[in-house]
Order: C-alpha cells, then sequence, then structure tokens
C-alpha cells in the first residue's frame, strides 16, 4: 500500500512538474502566488481561491496541519484540477479514458474528505447557448454520477454548467472544440 | 458589491414617456390610401423624404440627421423606397410645409409618390416637431401631426412618424418604435443591451461583469427576463426597465434557463433540471412552478410561445440530435416537426402564428428556416453566408433579426421574411448574439 501511494505520488508529482512546463505554474508551497482555478476568478462563482493562499483556518478546514502533508496535497490538487475530461461531439457519455482520470479524482477526493470541488461541464462553441447549457450540465452531472458511484462524498461536489460560455482553447477547429468538449473539477477554497 | 438598480433605465423608458402627440394638425383629408403590400407584384412605393426644416438655430445638424433617420426607416420597412435627395428641386431649408407651399408637378416630375416633409424647433431642451405626409399624384396631405419632447428623444418622435406613415398607407403599423435586445460580449463576460429598431441609442441593461444570456421582454415591453451566472449557476432574473430594478426569478437548484414570457399573461417558461432532467416549467411571475410541461429522458429547451399562448414550439434531443417539437400546453401532446438535418434549434414562433422560424444545420453552417407549425412547408431565408442564429420576429411578422457570424465576429442582422433587405443591426466589436425583439412600446 504504502509503495503503491509512493508510486502514485512520484507520477503525479512527475505530471505536477509536466503541468508546470507546459500549461501554468502553480508553485508547489504557499506562499509565492498561484492563478485561480480555470474558470474561477469572476462573479462571484465557486471557486476563486488560490491553492497558495490558503492560511492556517483553511488548512485546519481540510484537516491538514503538518508542512509534509500541506506540499503532499498541492501537488496532488494540481494535476486534480489541471486533468479534464473529454466528450464527443453533442455527447455526454463517459469514454473509457475518461473513466480513468475520474477514478483518480475519486482517489483524492476520497484521500481529502474534507476539500469541496464544483464540477464544471463545457461545450464547443458549435450549437446554440441554450442547448448547450443542457449539454454542459449533463456532462457535469455524467461526472458526477460516476465518481459518487464510485463512493465519493456526493455533500462535498457541486455541478454547474457552462455551456459554451468559457471555452479553455479559442481557436475554430476541431483540435480547440475538443479540448473545449470537457468536465473540469474546480477546488473550492 | 453592485448598486441594485441601474440608473441608464429611466433614460431608456421615459424616451416613451415625454414622446407625445400633441394634436391632429389640420386634417384636410383623412380618407386612407389602401396599398396591398402582400400582393407577388408588390414594388416598392417612392418616396422623398428631404432633410427636415430648422426653424430655429439650435441644433442645426438635426435638419439632415432626422431627415436621415426618417429614411432609414422607411427603408428598412421594406415597403418604401425613399429617392436619392441629390435629386430634389427645392433647397430643403427654403421650401415651405403648408399644402399650399408644396410643388406637387416638381416632386412628380421627379418620381415621387409620396412626399414626407417636417420641420423642427429646438428650445432649451424640447423639441417641436411638425409631420406631413403628401400624396403627390392627388396633389393633397394624407395627415399632418405635431410631435412634441425631450430634445434627446427626437429619435423616437421621427420612428414615430414613420410609423404613422406606414400604417396610413398601408393599413399596418409599422416596427419603427420597437427595440431589439441583445447579448453583448465584454472581454470574458456577457451583458445585456437594447437598441432601437434602426441600431442607435444602445443602452446597456446589465452591469454584473459576468456572463448574461437569452433576454426576454415581457409581453408588454416593460420587462426583461434574462439568465445570469452573477450568483453562480443559471439564474432566471427580471430587469423593470422602468424602475431599473433586477429580481430573481427562478434560482431553483441546477439549471434555469431559456425563459419565455407567455402572450397576454404573466406566467413564464423556463427550462429547469431540478427534477434531474432538463425539463420546461411554468412559472408563476414570482417564480413558484405552476406546472411542468411535459417530461422526457432528454434535453428540453428554448421555449416559444404560439400567440395566442396554447402550445410551445421547443427543443428536444430524445430522438438524438436537437430538433423542434410543438407541444399543446393543455394536453400536454407533442409533435415533431423537423426532420431535415441533424440540429435544429431556436424556435421562434411568428406572431401571426403561421410560421415557426428556427435554426438549423445544412451544408455545415446554422442558417435560419422557417417551418410551418404542423411540419408541412419549409423555407431556407439564408444560406451559408457564415453562421445564423436565434431568429425572432418583429411584432409586424414582417422581419427577423438573428445573430450572424457573415462578417467574421458574430453580429445581430435583419432581414424581410421574403429574404430581401439583409442589413446588419449591431456595428459595434465584440461580438453580439441572441437577439430578441420587443413588443410595440407605445400607441397599442
Amino acid at each position: 500500500m504504502y509503495a503503491k501511494t509512493t508510486r502514485y505520488l512520484i507520477v503525479l508529482f512527475l505530471l505536477a512538474a509536466a503541468f508546470a512546463c507546459s500549461k501554468k505554474t502553480v508553485p508547489p508551497q504557499p506562499g509565492l502566488g498561484a492563478e485561480g482555478a480555470p474558470g474561477g476568478g469572476f462573479g462571484t462563482e465557486g471557486g476563486g481561491g488560490t491553492l497558495a493562499g490558503l492560511d492556517d483556518a483553511k488548512w485546519r478546514e481540510l484537516g491538514i496541519t503538518s508542512e509534509q502533508e500541506k506540499r503532499e496535497f498541492l501537488q496532488r490538487a494540481e494535476p486534480f484540477e489541471n486533468e479534464d475530461i473529454f466528450f464527443d461531439y453533442d455527447s455526454y457519455v463517459l469514454s473509457e479514458p475518461a473513466k480513468r482520470t475520474l477514478d483518480k479524482k475519486v482517489d483524492f477526493i476520497k484521500r481529502y474528505p474534507k476539500v469541496k470541488v464544483t464540477i464544471e461541464g463545457h461545450c464547443d462553441e458549435r450549437g446554440t447557448t441554450e442547448y448547450n447549457l443542457a449539454l454542459g450540465e449533463r456532462r457535469a452531472n455524467a461526472a458526477f454520477q460516476y465518481v459518487t458511484a464510485a463512493g465519493a462524498n456526493r455533500q462535498n461536489l457541486g455541478t454547474i454548467s457552462y455551456g459554451k460560455e468559457r471555452p479553455i482553447a479559442t481557436g475554430h477547429d476541431e483540435a480547440s472544440w475538443a479540448k473545449n468538449r470537457r468536465a473540469h473539477f474546480a477546488l473550492i477554497y | 458589491m453592485r448598486p441594485p438598480t441601474n440608473k441608464v433605465f429611466p433614460s431608456l423608458l421615459c424616451l416613451l414617456c415625454v414622446l407625445c402627440v400633441v394634436h391632429w394638425d389640420s386634417p384636410v383629408d383623412a380618407q386612407r390610401i389602401s396599398i396591398d403590400i402582400t400582393q407577388p407584384n408588390f414594388k416598392r412605393i417612392p418616396i422623398a423624404v428631404p432633410d427636415f426644416k430648422a426653424l430655429s438655430a439650435d441644433q442645426a445638424q438635426l435638419a439632415r440627421e432626422m431627415g436621415e433617420a426618417l429614411s432609414n426607416d422607411l427603408e428598412y420597412s421594406g415597403v418604401f423606397r425613399p429617392l436619392d435627395p441629390q435629386g430634389f428641386l427645392e433647397n430643403p431649408q427654403t421650401m415651405g410645409l403648408a399644402p399650399g407651399e408644396i410643388k406637387f408637378a416638381d416632386w412628380q416630375r421627379i418620381g415621387a409618390d409620396f412626399l414626407a416633409r417636417a420641420a423642427y424647433q429646438v428650445q432649451g431642451q424640447a423639441v417641436r416637431i411638425e409631420a406631413r405626409l403628401y400624396d403627390v399624384v392627388g396633389s393633397r396631405m394624407v395627415f399632418g401631426k405635431v410631435y412634441e419632447g425631450d430634445a434627446r428623444s427626437w429619435r423616437a418622435m421621427v420612428h414615430r412618424f414613420a410609423d404613422e406613415i406606414l400604417f396610413a398607407l398601408t393599413g399596418e403599423r409599422g416596427v419603427f418604435d420597437t427595440k431589439i435586445a441583445y447579448v453583448q460580449t465584454q472581454g470574458k463576460n456577457k451583458e445585456i443591451f437594447v437598441v432601437d429598431f434602426d441600431g442607435g441609442n444602445p443602452v446597456q441593461v446589465t452591469r454584473d461583469q459576468s456572463i448574461n444570456l437569452s433576454p426576454a421582454w415581457s409581453p408588454d415591453g416593460s420587462q426583461l427576463a434574462y439568465v445570469s451566472f452573477k450568483e453562480g449557476g443559471t439564474k432566471v432574473y427580471v430587469a423593470n426597465l422602468r424602475s431599473g430594478g433586477h429580481r430573481l426569478l427562478s434560482g431553483y437548484p441546477g439549471l434555469n434557463i431559456a425563459p419565455a414570457w407567455r402572450p397576454g399573461g404573466s406566467q413564464i417558461a423556463v427550462t429547469l433540471t431540478k427534477g434531474g432532467n432538463p425539463d420546461i416549467y411554468l412559472l408563476s411571475s414570482t417564480g413558484e412552478v405552476l406546472q411542468r410541461l411535459g417530461q422526457g429522458w432528454g434535453i428540453s429547451v428554448s421555449p416559444s410561445w404560439s400567440p395566442d399562448g396554447r402550445r410551445l414550439a421547443f427543443v428536444s434531443d430524445e430522438s438524438g440530435g436537437p430538433q423542434i417539437y410543438v407541444m399543446d400546453v393543455g394536453s400536454g401532446q407533442k409533435k415533431r416537426i423537423t426532420f431535415s438535418g441533424n440540429y435544429n434549434t431556436c424556435p421562434a414562433w411568428s406572431p401571426k402564428g403561421d410560421w415557426i422560424a428556427y435554426s438549423g444545420v445544412s451544408g455545415g453552417s446554422h442558417n435560419i428556416f422557417l417551418v410551418r407549425p404542423d411540419g408541412g412547408e419549409t423555407k431556407q431565408l439564408t444560406h451559408g453566408e457564415g453562421n445564423n442564429e436565434a431568429p425572432t420576429w418583429s411584432p409586424d411578422g414582417r422581419m427577423l433579426a438573428f445573430s450572424s457570424t457573415r462578417q467574421g465576429g458574430s453580429s445581430i442582422w435583419l432581414l424581410l421574411v421574403n429574404g430581401s433587405g439583409v442589413r446588419r443591426l449591431t456595428k459595434t466589436g465584440g461580438g453580439q448574439e441572441l437577439p430578441r425583439w420587443s413588443p410595440r412600446l407605445s400607441g397599442q
């Protein structure tokens, strides 16, 4: 068990390092400032906090006290937030790769049972606003159903649909569309 | 954090209040000239619209602006063909206004059937417009009216004059006093605006620094329902355009989207997912659920009422991709009416009840179509000029507004129902979408 966890941590750490290079920088320790969660940072929606901005009270809420636990949490939280699951056009069916990614989300949520998570559903720019809001909600719900069926505590999970309103890729081609047909897990601080 | 009211609103609606027709001005001959614009051989009516005559030195530039606004209205109606002022034989600032001063033979010589002649006087904050319509061929005045109000609302007065010209000659009221609500992209945010039918006088309705979508007019035009993310997930709010206040209408768990006011009343159809599935519900004016309208395992969104308020067109994906259905609200019976193409959305029932406009994917892009409410006949109005979506009818049923990407980013466009008269309404940057045409806002 210990060996498995260690192996997992190494993988996660490498993943985190890869993301840190390719995508955006989330420092592995508090106090250096980091961007908000993707999709967060406007209005009064959930999220909006930053990993690095956690104060002692928040750590206590999460049940995390030692420096080592904090580092481990931050290392694992980064890929938890940055690894999305993807869908086919006009579909909310979970693919096998999506399920494997969701399994990792479940591990995290079980490891940190006090974290609160918003599952965001997103669509590509094609199609109409209102239909896409409904489709985005179906995508968020599909992920929600999967992780709760696998034992994640539904009390700490919420869903929100952004439809096609918050694309992560702004191109007008299949490569961008494929990135935007996603469910995203955002930690709420 | 946010101000509870929006100070722009009063100015929006006070325009309608200050605008008044003070009296009939010598109705020499009110006999109606009946022109049937529905005939297939109908040709646009040639009309001369000289610059308005400035009776005071104040705001001399209005002479041309008012003439152009009137000319544009008449052109947009699809009924008139305003003549080029270059060909006019008289200086509009010296020629007279009264019937005895009009040189009918000259106007007939340059091809005008009618002459719209007006003068204006600015006094402090107020403007007075004296307007007359002449029948050139019959050498007589059709009507004369005086409009008075706040000088800033001169556009509303000119629209009113255009409306009365159309009514006098066709027996049908125009839509020159109507407005179009739409969604404006501002960076990461989307805010709701209202603009005059001719693209003038844009007014911002929401200032949430959030995403606001799906504006929907109340039947009397005094309120706008809309969807906002300003407090988290989608909720439906109502803006009172007179007071400037905003209130939450529907904040049930899950989605609260796609508001549509029921004609002739205060009930509102919306899509909610509080029951687990995106279904259409009927809400009271204060947001209580009155009824769930139909129920299925599929997505049901984008309700649009028939003019009698008895039926709803909506989008359902229960057959696979999204298609247009019509539901009888009383019996709950529904019928699919679109069968061509695999992505048909955005239904909009016409004010006369005879068509449902929608957006369908054909040839790789979204286009505007019309279909009979029983699915019997289909017409295609746009043909691959970018993506064309979210059609909405003018209250007289003669025009559609829609969003189009034909010139790059999304903007709002208008066309006549016969497919002609295509023109761009919004010309600002940032992208505009989801237009919704107001009901008539005055003189009902």
